[in-house]
């Protein structure tokens, strides 16, 4: 007898709890529909791909609590681990998916040039929200794959030209032997010599080398008014500190890749003070839409911080939801919507794709570090002329 | 003669073809398993499955019926991969993923007759499959060769630049040979990302394969119906691997075999007995460096593009991983553990970037268990059952 009860009790609970899961279930009528994120989310770069897959998980989120959305949207976000083979592997999986209508996809330039080929085949719209290569846009004609953020070219010839405005002349490369490296030391070789610089010396270094006492005691030999580093954050802290120990005595310019907290807080105040960086994009913190998006991502409690891409994986993937709000799910129509974009209102200014459907970017800016901070120059005592850089 | 018919009479068949079709079906399941709860679902179903058949005695049954059928094991197992791929036959992900296991296993296969049989290690396998890769990239992009014939000169060439080792290899044992493949795979990755001519960090993109105007990158279409273009691969690799892996039973079986297992257990033996160790051993290496270029090959034109990045000190261990968890010596043990190792990180996409944590967990609780790994090589059987050993 009492076995029955407990038998009744225990069905009832059950009932009980399905009946709620169904209550709690918003009875709404908009259909789910899926796009994917693809970036590094473990290895070496995975800070920039977590903060790149956090900003584009916002975009989602915050799209499905707008009531005015004609649907649910659901973010299937895929590891390429920086690596070009499991690049083709998720990218097949997602392009295959046909319930995926468009992707946010890579960081790494190897991994998206692999990728291309699969989007187009499968013909699912893409935009690529961080990989800096210009071939991935203009080394093929798929109308799949779009760009957001600028390529090293526009990066590098503004870099070089505002450097030879500040009287700069005499320069020394040092840059990491990976795509990043190698293609930054190539744009901004060409864009310095036409400016009228001069480069008494370029040095290749591996990602992961610990020590530049060599490299840093000829440069110290040739005496130039500028170190160039095309490389990433780690990379850029050891070379900064070691310029230091060894007394090379010259103004430190670097790329997008050390605009980050990390590089700051890894040098220190004194060390990283008056260090330059250059990024594609309207300085995101003065625009209205920038602000918004760091109040709501500091909302959302993401363990990272969205890095200097995860903006650029925030506005594709609203470009994306907007293309589809518009057209519906379907992906020739959103391909189509997207190749059209022009002077798009998004955090990083306004968008507008060129024939191969790269962002033509109308602005990059210039970073200097003042007291441990990133600061935009203009807005820097550098830039008002109360600070001056090294040497002048 | 009538040890074997009585043996044969002892074992029935029937609990190798349902060990076959059980491993076959959980294989489809697991390919297509794309919601979280369905892949915790297979996950533990894999282990009460291994529960209960070593707990009834089944695993012990099936393996007496294997050794008694090894020719009707290696159909079941190539019959069983037929019809997975048949059944996903426009799932172009799970064709990708499948052929991705063959090709890996034929490179293991490789490893196994390098350290499984003779005692070379090789830390460096992921450096002869890119060398097998960036040869198919140059040469189908300017050569007119036909394709299949990239794939052998590719398996050449990774064994040509592999006797470049060989006398550092011979000249030293144990830690100090793992050191140098440990060495050439780092060189051959740094000497890729600094070298312009094959493509520096960005790599190079590789054509599609085609034979006698067949082209593997088209979807087939049949009717109405349109088969994936990852089928062409599929059958190409799994004829790769299913001729390598008979190559390999057989050497094992042959005086060969039984040369580098010596070589491997005793050097010192080996030479007392006139063995010549040397020749094994360099026949092991170029041997495993030649399949590991061909499988390179066959995978860089399935995917398209190849990049230095895709052959990481990583990606080696990825390969040796492989092997110990197959269980050293044991081709069988291969391709369920290349199928763990491959499928398993992808399939637990959904925790994202905490899915290396729980895979190498898994790993470790599985060498926790069976550290001979899943299927630990028996003592050479010369005859089919168990009367044999």
């Amino acid at each position: 007898m009492q076995r029955r009860s407990f038998a009744r009790f225990t069905l009832a609970t059950a009932a009980l709890v399905v009946a709620g899961a169904f209550a709690a279930t918003p009875a709404s009528a908009r259909d789910t529909v899926k796009i994917a994120f693809i970036g590094p989310l473990t290895g070496g770069v995975s800070v920039n791909g977590i903060g790149g897959r956090n900003s584009t998980d916002l975009a989602v989120r915050l799209r499905n609590a707008d009531p005015k959305s004609k649907y649910r949207y659901e973010l299937v976000s895929l590891d390429d681990e920086c690596k070009p083979n499991v690049g083709v592997q998720v990218a097949t999986k997602a392009a295959s998916d046909n319930s995926i209508i468009a992707g946010v996809t890579h960081y790494c330039s190897a991994v998206a040039m692999g990728t291309v080929d699969v989007y187009h085949k499968f013909g699912m719209p893409v935009i690529v929200w961080g990989a800096v290569l210009p071939e991935i846009t203009y080394g093929n004609n798929h109308k799949e794959i779009h760009r957001v953020n600028g390529t090293m070219v526009n990066q590098n010839e503004v870099a070089a030209k505002f450097m030879t405005s500040q009287g700069y002349r005499k320069w020394a490369i040092i840059h990491d032997t990976t795509d990043y490296g190698k293609g930054h030391n190539k744009y901004f070789s060409e864009y310095l010599t036409k400016s009228g610089g001069q480069i008494l010396g370029t040095f290749g270094v591996t990602a992961d080398q610990q020590d530049f006492t060599s490299e840093l005691t000829k440069i110290k030999e040739l005496k130039p008014e500028v170190i160039f580093f095309g490389g990433l954050t780690p990379l850029g802290v050891r070379i900064r500190t070691q310029m230091d120990k060894l007394g090379v005595k010259a103004q430190f310019e670097g790329t997008s890749g050390i605009k980050s907290d990390a590089f700051a807080e890894g040098l220190g105040k004194d060390l990283a003070e008056g260090s330059l960086s250059f990024i594609e994009g309207a300085p995101w913190e003065k625009l209205p839409g920038g602000l918004v998006f760091t109040g709501k991502y500091a909302q959302q409690k993401y363990a990272e911080a969205p890095e200097a891409y995860g903006p650029f994986a925030f506005a594709a993937a609203n470009m994306i939801l907007d293309a589809i709000e518009k057209v519906g799910p379907n992906r020739k129509k959103v391909r189509d919507e997207l190749n059209n974009a022009k002077n798009v209102d998004t955090i990083i200014g306004k968008v507008t794709f060129d024939d191969h459907r790269q962002n033509i970017v109308p602005l990059i800016t210039k970073y200097v570090v003042q007291d441990g901070k990133w600061v935009v120059w203009e807005d820097s005592e550098y830039g008002k002329g109360k600070r001056k850089l090294m040497g002048r | 003669m009538s040890m074997q018919n009585s043996n044969s009479s002892a074992a029935p068949s029937w609990p190798l073809l349902t060990g076959v079709s059980v491993v076959g079906v959980y294989a489809h399941f697991l390919l297509h398993a794309e919601s979280q709860i369905a892949v915790l679902g297979l996950a533990v179903g894999a282990i009460l499955l291994l529960i209960a058949f070593s707990r009834f005695g089944w695993t012990a049954r099936v393996a007496t019926s294997a050794a008694t059928y090894p020719k009707l094991l290696g159909a079941g197992a190539v019959a069983a991969v037929v019809l997975v791929a048949a059944v996903s036959y426009e799932m172009h992900f799970a064709l990708l993923m499948l052929t991705t296991v063959l090709l890996y296993s034929t490179v293991c296969l490789g490893l196994n007759i390098q350290f499984g049989y003779s005692g070379v290690v090789n830390f460096a396998g992921a450096a002869f499959f890119g060398i097998g890769s960036y040869t198919a990239a140059v040469l189908a992009s300017h050569s007119p060769l036909p394709h299949l014939l990239i794939v052998a000169l590719a398996g050449l060439v990774a064994a040509l630049l592999g006797s470049l080792l060989i006398l550092p290899v011979l000249r030293t044992r144990g830690h100090y040979a793992a050191l140098i493949t440990i060495a050439f795979g780092i060189l051959f990755k740094t000497f890729l990302e600094v070298n312009d001519a094959l493509g520096g960090p960005q790599g190079l993109k590789i054509p599609g394969m085609e034979i006698l105007g067949w082209k593997f990158n088209d979807n087939i279409a049949i009717g109405d119906h349109e088969l994936s273009f990852y089928l062409n691969y599929l059958v190409l690799s799994l004829a790769l691997c299913a001729v390598t892996f008979v190559l390999v039973r057989r050497l094992e079986r042959s005086w060969m075999g039984l040369s580098m297992d010596v070589v491997r257990l005793d050097e010192t033996a080996a030479a007392t007995f006139g063995v010549d160790i040397a020749r094994w051993k360099i026949t092991a290496f170029t041997l495993g460096n030649g399949l590991a270029g061909m499988a390179g090959a066959i995978y860089g034109m399935m995917t398209g593009f190849v990049a230095p990045n895709n052959f990481t000190f990583g990606d080696s261990l990825i390969l040796v991983s492989i092997v110990i968890l197959g269980g050293i010596g044991n081709p069988w043990g291969i391709l369920p553990a290349a199928a763990i190792v491959l499928i398993l990180p992808e399939k637990l996409q959904f925790i994202q970037e905490y899915r290396f944590l729980l895979y190498a967990l898994l790993v470790i609780l599985i060498l926790l268990f069976r550290p001979d790994g899943l299927l630990p090589r028996k003592i050479r059987n010369y005859f089919p059952g168990d009367a044999g050993r």
